[in-house]
């Protein structure tokens, strides 16, 4: 976000990692232990009481699948517009970001979807703890979603304003990068570790 | 152990408060004759440090004597009178050992290096040389603080286990002592089972096995060990007897368990006493020691926060003979009669058609409780077919118990019988004053249903009148 | 989002701040630099030394409140079935003192130290994001007032203005009173009323402010120290930073993750903790205690890191052992997260759970003892000079070891079967807290306020305050070792006689105000202090760290020059020591020390957390729109970040005078 005192003038200080960069490393390891704990409850909710509910009944795994596949392209996209930063391409970056944008909102759109569904056939909030337990996991996952395509969106319309200095601003790209890299991630685990492992 | 003084605690705590004022003043003014008046300056040095220390010292002892003060008490944990609590007892006193010896070595250790290398007036000699540290100390102590830990991890362990796993007693099933023969099937074998069910804020004991059912005062027997359930279906309880175990809580949606025991048994008591003499004898001085130490009125409390009440959410334990034990069982199973020897069909017939034949304090206390009062909606008490509430304390045999309100309220003389004049005024100040004695509780108020929220028939509010409250205390009093 | 080209900037040479004029950020808005109102100036600060006054002065303005809060306890408790207060404000009186105590006294007063020192003794200019920093700040505010506004409904309540609806209905409780660690199913809409919203979101909101601060301290103590300062060279202060800041990041999310499945259960009908549907009341006791056990650890080693500044420096001899103080501080905060069900010895964990806690916990005592080993260590041989904060580190060494042993003691579980919930556990913790962390934090600030503020201590009064407080210390919380043994439960509004409770209570009470009076000779210490006392000069105590190289009191941009580190206990080699021991600078490049630009929008983004808190809490009672005003809220908290990232980090340069060297 703001940048330090005096870290472009200065080669003495040991920049080990770049400010921002570990930043965003230490949020990220905060984020595990959240998402972590989130997920555990889920699996021991899961294995206390197999039978409180059946997800099968309303799971489509052609969706989640499609949909995941979609986040996973979308994390493609943003480390090519990652790399078209470091190499100073402004107009290929903002091809890539508009693609994660984009990619981004279908992802949310197939939530959307898949819940508004769930809802309608009966799994809320409220349904046992398997409800409960599933909708805030995904739901945060769902608004860390949310808040990385609104800061991508922003970044979007900065890279017209010529404000962007292709050199410092790589970071920040970057930065914007290893979170939407980690969101994939999670989703990655989500997906096998509640979806996925009901079909075993 | 320890200074306990077992005498009248308050009066030996406020002598030995004394003795430490009596000795910090007389020493203090001594220091001072000897410094000043008798002119020692070139030792001011020497009194200076140890002025202090002096006083340290004092404090110390005086805080030490404070430890003289009633250890003796109704829930004290010093007084371990079962293999549970006991256990847990002799944890106490290794951990504790330990660390004062801990506190004496590292705490001497500071104090010596404290004065030894205090800086002193006038000190021109260099600085002290910069030790960096020295790993072999540190290593030394390291391995000491282990040494130490293991000493107390060892009988950690053991009594995990012990206090854990139901103990296999053959004297503890409950073919071997109980007298009745109303065990429930299949449950011979097994050792008495109480379920504990903590509601906020009173408990109910139910024994399934013998198909009765009680409330905040246990009834258990003597130097057999009982299983206790302990279930909640509101918030988290802790059922804490000290005398009899260390406590566990009670979880809702949880199926937690504890087994305690109320004296040794014979094996155990025999092994630390070596009585001699014929097996009879033995066993007369076993039953002895069960009567003289063990059979008593023990004191417990709830120990997790549950709510508004949590402080008043006490209970009790009796520990009683077998063939005492078996006997109460029977009298709950027998339930109270209708008052005056009357049969409850023939109480219930004049109260449907004539209930203005039912006259005198007991038989209008009675009306009320049915009627206006609706004690019934939420009480039980055997015997009486019409008083079926599982809302609320079963109050089969009310009166027997010494106290009312989940121990809060207390008619218990000294020597272990009920103050009927106490009873009264309790049961008067409990009925009447029921949100005072216990904030929040549903006698009071219930969504409508509690006597905090009784209403006439114009819907105006109406509570219960002093003569109302006299007459429902009478009658249960006559719960005996 | 960010660059430096921007700040082109007019500056005066030779070192006139007042002369420089504020400029437009990149968002076309006035900085709020060089401002002439004191308001403004410090309500958008993003040095670090004004953030740790601030943080330094709301710690005890708390610390004055949560002690008020003690001492309607003790006098409640004074004598048996007293009724000075209700149980139900009995029961908010001892949820209200133990988190305000946690969360909004000894955690803001480690900030206050860790803000205004890990800079200077890593040789910085600030840390490595000065807004975020001021961010933290104003979040902490917040989560302070959203806690603290729920006395303001109670007393609407009782005054017959204000009366909740909605789930709340019936509920009369509008002030926390669930336990400072709210244990499930009491902490649910059947069971209590608005006050548990007010904790569950005043904590979430405090739990952010200490993610942020962590974070920044993180990236500042690893990436902005001075050339040279190796990390180990940094004082153990500043390790016991770093350690406590990696300690919060992983910790806290464990109890943002309980107080938002609590606040769904409570407010969106989910089931995490409704036995009836399913959810597990100990899942709450994991989650909580997973973080309130790292929690105590965050709570005492900053205090430890306070203590092995100043028994070095007042026994003229370095740490004993250096680099073990150090590896054993990482080393209990690596075991912190390993011991926590050790709070949950009575919840029927089963014989191996139990048994394993058991034995960790015994464990943790080792890098405990190995501290207090080089604590004593660094005493012997050196020369002890009873200054005042030697005064109170020496204190905390004897009182923190008296409240070790205790813990000990509890580490046995059959033992702690009985100790468990009862007054030997607040023996245990209150000897920990008051005379681990409280006596250190005291000693800090006689150490380092005269830094602060450049203003010496007056006169002697010190030493009544250490003895009043130890003292009261003792006769308060000794007694209640006993108490907790002879089976006085905790929590209890009031006790029975003839329990043998009666004489030990009373003692307790008469302790509490003792101490109360010793806190009150400390702040009055404070107070003549600031006003009366004399210039302090940089180095009033012949210290070992960089931090007394500076003026006192401390200049804007803290260092003239870049210092270059050689050796560890800096100042004391550069003055003692041998000639290539000797702190040099770096060559100035002309371009004058570059100072960070102030700020409205962390005030602002924080605000939002306000809206948040009371709309959802307002919610739950039923008022009407009240939802509506949480999301407001999280608006203005995105808006405001969004700006704030949009408007630059400015900056400005300043050119101080060359012959000052500090």
């Amino acid at each position: 976000m703001s940048d330090t005192a005096s870290a472009s003038h200065d080669e003495h200080h040991n920049l080990i990692v770049d400010n921002k960069k570990l930043l965003m490393w230490l949020f990220l390891g905060s984020d595990c232990m959240f998402f972590g704990t989130l997920i555990s409850t889920h699996l021991i909710y899961r294995k206390l009481y197999p039978e409180a509910y059946d997800p099968l009944t309303v799971f489509s795994l052609e969706l989640t699948s499609f949909s995941t596949f979609i986040l996973l392209m979308s994390s493609f996209l943003m480390a090519l517009a990652v790399s078209a930063m470091h190499k100073g391409q402004i107009k290929s970056f903002r091809r890539n970001v508009i693609g994660v944008i984009f990619f981004g909102l279908i992802f949310l759109a197939c939530q959307v979807y898949e819940f508004a569904h769930f809802v309608h056939e009966g799994l809320t909030l409220s349904t046992t703890t398997f409800g409960s337990t599933f909708f805030v996991m995904t739901g945060t996952h769902g608004v860390h979603v949310a808040i990385g395509i609104f800061w991508l969106i922003c970044m979007y319309f900065y890279s017209h304003t010529g404000k962007m200095d292709v050199h410092e601003s790589a970071v920040d790209v970057e930065v914007a990068g290893l979170y939407w890299h980690f969101v994939d991630i999670v989703w990655i685990i989500i997906f096998t570790a509640v979806y996925l492992i009901e079909y075993i | 152990m320890l200074l306990i003084h077992e005498r009248n605690g308050r009066y030996t705590c406020q002598r030995g408060l004394l003795a430490v004022f009596v000795y910090v003043f007389v020493s203090t003014r001594v220091l001072n004759y000897l410094k000043f008046r008798l002119h020692i300056f070139h030792v001011k040095q020497f009194f200076h440090g140890y002025f202090r220390i002096h006083i340290l010292f004092t404090s110390l002892l005086g805080l030490l004597l404070l430890s003289g003060c009633n250890l003796n008490s109704r829930m004290s944990t010093f007084k371990a009178r079962g293999p549970v609590a006991e256990a847990q007892l002799d944890l106490f006193y290794i951990t504790l050992w330990v660390v004062v010896g801990l506190f004496i070595a590292v705490g001497g250790v500071l104090l010596i290096a404290v004065i030894k290398f205090r800086e002193k007036k006038g000190d021109t000699s260099p600085l002290p040389s910069h030790g960096h540290g020295n790993p072999l100390v540190e290593i030394g102590l390291i391995g000491g603080s282990v040494l130490l830990l293991v000493v107390i991890a060892v009988p950690t362990l053991r009594a995990i286990w012990f206090t854990h796993d139901l103990p296999i007693q053959p004297e503890s099933e409950l073919k071997a002592w109980y007298p009745g023969d109303d065990v429930a099937e299949g449950e011979e074998s097994n050792i008495l089972t109480v379920n504990v069910i903590g509601y906020q804020w009173w408990w109910a004991f139910e024994y399934p096995q013998l198909g009765i059912t009680t409330a905040n005062e246990l009834i258990i027997p003597a130097g057999k060990a009982v299983k206790l359930n302990l279930r909640s279906v509101d918030v988290i309880h802790s059922f804490w007897l000290p005398q009899i175990a260390g406590k566990v809580d009670l979880i809702p949606g949880r199926a937690n368990y504890m087994w305690i025991q109320a004296g040794d048994t014979f094996e155990k008591w025999a092994e630390k006493n070596v009585p001699e003499g014929s097996e009879a004898g033995q066993k007369l001085a076993y039953e002895n020691y069960l009567e003289d130490e063990i059979h008593d009125y023990y004191y417990g409390q709830c120990a997790e926060f549950c709510g508004e009440s949590h402080a008043r959410m006490l209970f009790r334990a009796s520990v009683v003979g077998d063939d005492e034990f078996g006997a109460w069982v029977s009298d709950i199973k027998t339930g109270n009669q209708a008052p005056e020897g009357m049969s409850w069909k023939d109480w219930y017939a004049n109260y449907d058609k004539s209930p203005e034949v039912l006259t005198g304090d007991v038989h209008e206390g009675l009306k009320l409780f049915m009627g206006r009062a609706k004690c019934a909606t939420c009480h039980a008490v055997n015997g009486n077919p019409r008083a079926l509430g599982v809302a609320g304390p079963n109050l089969t045999h009310l009166a027997r118990r010494y106290s009312l309100a989940a121990g809060w309220l207390n008619h218990r003389t000294e020597d272990g019988a009920v103050d009927i004049e106490q009873q009264y005024k309790n049961f008067v100040k409990w009925i009447d004053k029921t949100e005072e004695v216990k904030p929040g509780n549903l006698m009071w108020k219930a969504n409508g249903g509690g006597i905090g929220e009784l209403i006439d028939a114009e819907g105006e509010l109406s509570l219960l009148t002093e003569e109302e409250v006299h007459k429902i205390s009478i009658y249960l009093q006559t719960l005996k | 989002m960010s660059s430096t080209i921007t700040e082109t900037h007019t500056t005066i040479e030779h070192g006139q701040p007042h002369v420089l004029k504020p400029e437009r950020s990149n968002l076309g808005l006035m900085r709020p630099d060089h401002s002439k109102s004191v308001i403004v100036d410090w309500l958008t600060t993003v040095d670090h030394k004004k953030i740790g006054i601030m943080y330094g002065a709301l710690a005890l303005f708390f610390f004055i409140v949560g002690g008020i809060e003690a001492l309607i306890i003790r006098a409640q408790l004074f004598v048996p079935e007293n009724t000075l207060i209700s149980a139900q404000t009995y029961n908010q009186m001892f949820t209200m003192h133990g988190t305000t105590m946690i969360f909004l006294a000894v955690m803001p007063l480690s900030s206050a130290f860790f803000n205004f020192l890990v800079p200077l003794q890593i040789g910085a200019r600030d840390v490595a994001f000065p807004r975020l920093n001021t961010f933290s700040l104003w979040t902490f505010v917040a989560g302070a007032i959203i806690l603290n506004v729920s006395w303001l409904f109670q007393a609407a309540h009782a005054l017959g203005w204000f009366t909740p609806g909605g789930s709340a209905a019936g509920m009369t409780d509008m002030v926390p009173a669930g336990g400072w660690f709210g244990y499930a199913p009491l902490n649910a809409a059947e069971f209590t009323g608005i006050g548990t919203d007010f904790w569950v979101l005043g904590l979430q909101v405090l739990g952010v402010a200490s993610l942020a601060a962590s974070m920044n301290f993180i990236v500042t103590i690893i990436n902005m120290r001075a050339p040279g300062m190796k990390m180990m060279r940094m004082p153990v202060f500043t390790w016991m930073t770093l350690i406590t800041s990696f300690l919060i990041i992983f910790a806290f999310p464990a109890i943002t993750i309980a107080l938002a499945e609590l606040m769904f259960d409570r407010n969106f009908g989910t089931n995490f903790f409704r036995v009836s549907e399913g959810g597990q009341p100990i899942l709450w006791q994991h989650l909580f205690w997973v973080f309130g056990h790292p929690e105590v650890y965050i709570l005492i080693l900053p205090a430890m890191g306070i203590v092995s500044e100043i028994l070095p420096a007042f026994s003229k001899k370095p740490l004993f052992g250096y680099s073990i103080v150090v590896f054993s501080g990482a080393v209990i905060g690596f075991l912190g997260f390993a011991v926590w069900s050790h709070h949950m010895f009575t919840t029927g964990l089963g014989k191996v759970a139990t048994a394993a806690f058991s034995l960790l916990t015994m464990a943790i005592a080792v890098p405990t003892g190995v501290k207090i080993f080089n604590w004593i260590g660094t005493l012997w041989g050196g020369r002890v000079r009873f200054t005042a904060p030697m005064i109170f580190s020496l204190g905390f060494v004897w009182m923190f070891m008296m409240g070790g042993f205790s813990g000990i003691m509890h580490s046995s579980a059959p033992a702690d079967a009985q100790q468990q919930d009862s007054y030997f556990v607040i023996a245990h913790f209150h000897y920990v807290l008051i005379g681990g962390s409280v006596l250190a934090l005291i000693a800090g600030i006689y150490f380092w306020l005269p830094k602060v503020f450049g203003k010496m201590w007056v006169g002697k009064l010190n030493n009544w305050v250490a003895l009043v407080i130890v003292i009261g210390l003792n006769v308060t919380f000794f007694p209640m070792h006993f108490l907790g043994l002879i089976g006085m439960p905790r929590r209890t509004h009031t006790y029975l006689s003839g329990f043998g409770w009666d004489t030990y209570n009373m003692i307790c009470t008469i302790g509490a105000f003792t101490l109360a009076f010793g806190i009150l000779l400390f702040l009055i210490d404070i107070y003549r202090c600031v006003k009366k006392g004399e210039p302090a000069g940089n180095d009033p105590w012949d210290a070992r760290t960089l931090e007394w190289q500076t003026s006192s009191p401390v200049k804007v941009y803290n260092f003239a020059k870049t210092p270059i580190i050689t050796a560890r206990d800096a100042l004391w080699e550069h003055k003692y020591g041998a000639e290539n021991r000797k702190i040099t600078y770096e060559k100035e490049d002309g371009h004058g020390i570059h100072m960070p630009s102030q700020s409205w929008f962390p005030l602002i983004a924080s605000s939002g957390f306000i809206f948040v808190g009371i709309g959802m809490t307002m919610r739950h009672a039923g008022v009407a729109y009240m939802g509506y005003v949480a999301i407001f809220g999280l608006l203005v908290l995105g808006l405001g970040i969004a700006l704030w990232a949009l408007e630059g980090p400015g900056g400005y340069h300043l050119h101080p005078k060359e012959d000052a060297e500090s």
